[in-house]
């Protein structure tokens, strides 16, 4: 027998706090999954940026420029230099042969500087432990898969000019 | 439905979910490595990727977005 003006026990929870204990859980799957579908829109707007960026970022000029001497170069040695930009490193190699090749000295994996190794007969990325051909500047070991862009090269009155880069 | 099925289904579609944002955090470091390695004009096809797997997971959070149910105590 129920006393007038007293709420049930058995009704106290579900009076203050409808929810079951259940759904409880759902809650917090459903606000995890908004989060993780707001985490894959700002993956998607990064991915996006660097879409825009790659599509509006033109290729620098490559205007014909002096590099060295033909002479100052021993076979076996190499000459740093920047081309096409002041801040774009490259390399001109005299390679074993007699032939002179230049490349850009920006790793094709993550763009760390690649240096001739002579006694090795090898261009060397330090970062990862990439190894490129001196001969076609294609990749022979490690994380790249791309080759070294070319650069272009003109032999003109005993001087060594840059002419352009080959995509 | 009943809680324990619409539990279920909210589980698989939070796993699945996640899995597809581990693919979009692939696609931008391959975007990245790409526009780095002077090779830009390709991402727009891994943007494009990573847009479709974003609405996706956009339209099944609005599919089940609905208020929790309550345990309906009036019928015992």
């Amino acid at each position: 027998m129920r006393m007038p003006g007293r709420i049930p026990v058995e009704s106290l929870g579900t009076a203050h706090f409808p929810y079951h204990w259940d759904a409880d859980a759902l809650v917090a799957r459903r606000q995890l999954l908004q989060f993780a579908v707001y985490t894959s829109g700002a993956l998607f707007s990064v991915t996006a940026l660097l879409a825009v960026l790659g599509l509006t970022r033109r290729p620098p000029s490559s205007p014909s420029r002096a590099i060295v001497s033909a002479k100052a170069l021993a076979p076996g040695h190499a000459y740093y230099f920047n081309y096409p930009g002041p801040e774009d490193q490259a390399m001109l190699l005299h390679l074993p042969t007699g032939e002179f090749v230049a490349y850009s000295q920006k790793c094709t994996h993550l763009s760390c500087a690649v240096y001739y190794q002579p006694e090795r007969a090898r261009l060397y990325c330090p970062c990862h432990d990439g190894v490129f051909s001196p001969a076609t500047g294609g990749p022979i070991a490690g994380p790249p898969d791309r080759p070294l862009p070319r650069i272009n090269l003109q032999v003109r009155d005993g001087t060594i000019y840059a002419t352009g880069v080959e995509a | 439905m009943s809680e324990i099925g619409q539990a279920a289904i909210l589980l698989a579609a939070l796993l699945i979910g996640l899995l597809l944002m581990g693919i979009q955090l692939w696609l931008l470091t391959v975007a990245l490595e790409l526009y780095l390695g002077g090779n830009g004009g390709q991402v727009w096809q891994l943007a494009l990727v990573s847009g479709v797997i974003f609405l996706g997971g956009w339209a099944m959070l609005r599919l089940l977005r609905r208020r929790p149910r309550v345990r309906d105590t009036s019928t015992g």
